[in-house]
């Protein structure tokens, strides 16, 4: 072997090791579901009542008191994926003084959820969201119409206080949306996220 | 003294005529202030009227064949309308009834370009040409005015506000016919009629058509609540169908519609489904009868 072609040879290789790093890099920067600091194998339940939440079409918000849910989590390929299996929601009321909710209830369970980073923070993307509400109200111009809510929502997950922060700047974070009336709507909502089975107690993070 | 008395007669006739008028005209049309001035002329006191619907068409196109109107003059569709069937072929649509001043949709002329010639310059025109083609062929004689009218009654519309919301289905639908109107065609021209109505199946989602049309989307508009809640409005509403089709002209030309006919019918080129094609731009404002009641 000439000394060019050994150099091209080296170059070559170099050039392999380097984009196999950068390569590596990106696949550990997808975050993965961890307790006490050590990736969860197997699966676990986190469930949990949301702090605050709130879902606003232009001029009308609604509010639930019990905004309960079930999430299963898992690491699968290297990436935290979930599955949200109960969302019962109770006491909803709204911000007019003449519609209430007679019936609201999350549509075709289980929804798929994964991690992702945004700018080096942690995110969890719920996919095929589906909500419907019902309202009623002898004045209310939304009275008797079943209001879909449908899309996907990205929310920012907070190792420190273990929560999940769903508002209109981690939807655009994660170029996530919720649809109603063909419209983008606004949802508002923080989530504890808290082990229910294994890993009861332990602290829970994304990284 | 028997004059006078006549005299007296005559002017407390004529006062409760005035007053039994003025009840009369209250009873029709309720005079409702502020958001709800536009509900004036729905049926809101009708036992089985849930909701009140004022739509206004500003813009949009409506073509026939190989004619394209544009809606430049603003239509309104007006009246009551029923709670929404819970099972059934019409489940989450509503029966519509009749504005209480017969105008449940106003008869609106918008001007055919191009006139009874048919002749538009092209889009890159000159100004002075485009004045001139206005001048001689969209002018009282060979100029045509298009007017969309219901052609059954009121009580043949059909609205879904659920559709509208989930774009899917048809959101309105509505008989009607197409009134050409022009001194040459006399005041008969039509295409579609009570018996032969034009169905308009318009969607708030995707159309389906036949060829060569192809699918066109609607839009179900961005949303408001007026009123705390009692008024809802949809901006920028847009309802779409290109699968309707259009029987042929009928009564252009008065007692020379034998020969007025063909002619009109071959300006327009064919008008079976998947030629025409109907896109109404709305404001869509709905309370509900109770609402309405109240204020």
């Amino acid at each position: 072997m000439n000394k060019k072609a050994t150099r091209t040879f080296l170059l070559g290789m170099l050039a392999a090791l380097c984009l196999g790093a950068a390569f590596t890099g990106s696949a550990s920067a997808s975050p993965v579901w961890k307790f006490e600091g050590k990736e969860l194998t197997g699966t676990e339940t986190i469930v949990g009542a949301a702090i605050d939440s709130s879902l606003t079409i232009p001029g009308l918000t609604t509010k639930c008191e019990d905004f309960l849910y079930k999430l299963t989590i898992s690491n699968s390929a290297g990436t935290g994926k979930g599955e949200l299996t109960e969302l019962p929601l109770f006491n909803c009321t709204t911000s007019s003084p003449v519609c209430t909710v007679k019936s609201i209830a999350a549509e075709k369970l289980p929804w798929p959820a994964h991690l992702t980073t945004v700018s080096a923070s942690p995110y969890i993307v719920m996919e095929s969201v589906k909500v419907g509400i019902l309202y009623a109200g002898a004045e209310c111009a939304f009275g008797g119409v079943l209001v879909n809510v449908t899309g996907s929502a990205g929310g920012l997950i907070n190792n420190t206080t273990e929560t999940a922060t769903f508002n209109a700047s981690t939807l655009s974070a994660t170029k996530t949306k919720l649809i109603a009336f063909g419209e983008s709507i606004e949802w508002l909502g923080v989530f504890p996220t808290e082990a229910f089975e294994w890993n009861r107690e332990k602290a829970l993070s994304v990284s | 003294m028997r004059k006078k008395l006549n005299v007296t007669g005559a002017v407390c006739t004529a006062m409760l005529a005035v007053v039994l008028g003025t009840l009369g005209f209250a009873s029709s049309a309720l005079a409702h202030t502020g958001e709800y001035a536009k509900f004036d002329f729905c049926p809101s006191t009708k036992a089985e009227v849930q909701k009140c619907l004022y739509s206004v068409t500003t813009g949009g196109e409506v073509v026939l064949g190989n004619k394209k109107v544009p809606i430049v003059n603003a239509v309104t569709l007006q009246g009551g309308v029923a709670a929404p069937a819970e099972s059934g072929a019409e489940e989450d649509i509503s029966k519509f009834f009749e504005a209480t001043n017969g105008i449940t949709l106003s008869k609106t002329p918008q001007p055919l370009p191009g006139g009874l010639l048919g002749i538009v310059p092209p889009e890159s025109s000159p100004p002075l040409v485009k004045a001139l083609s206005k001048f001689f062929f969209e002018n009282g004689l060979t100029g045509v005015n298009s007017t969309l009218e219901l052609a059954k009654p009121a009580s043949e519309i059909r609205v879904s506000q659920a559709h509208i919301g989930r774009k899917e289905g048809v959101a309105l639908k509505m008989p009607v016919k197409v009134h050409l109107e022009n001194p040459f065609l006399g005041k008969s021209c039509y295409l579609g009629s009570s018996t032969s109505p034009i169905t308009f199946n318009l969607t708030s989602g995707e159309t389906a058509p036949p060829a060569p049309n192809t699918k066109i989307e609607g839009s179900s508009g961005k949303i408001e609540f007026l009123e705390e809640g009692r008024i809802l409005r949809l901006n920028e509403n847009v309802l779409v169908d290109n699968a309707w089709s259009a029987p042929s002209p009928s009564g252009c030309g008065g007692i020379l519609s034998f020969l007025v006919n063909p002619v009109i019918s071959s300006m327009l080129g064919s008008t079976t489904a998947g030629h025409n094609t109907a896109i109404l731009k709305n404001t869509i404002s709905i309370a509900t009868a109770v609402a309405v009641n109240n204020h």
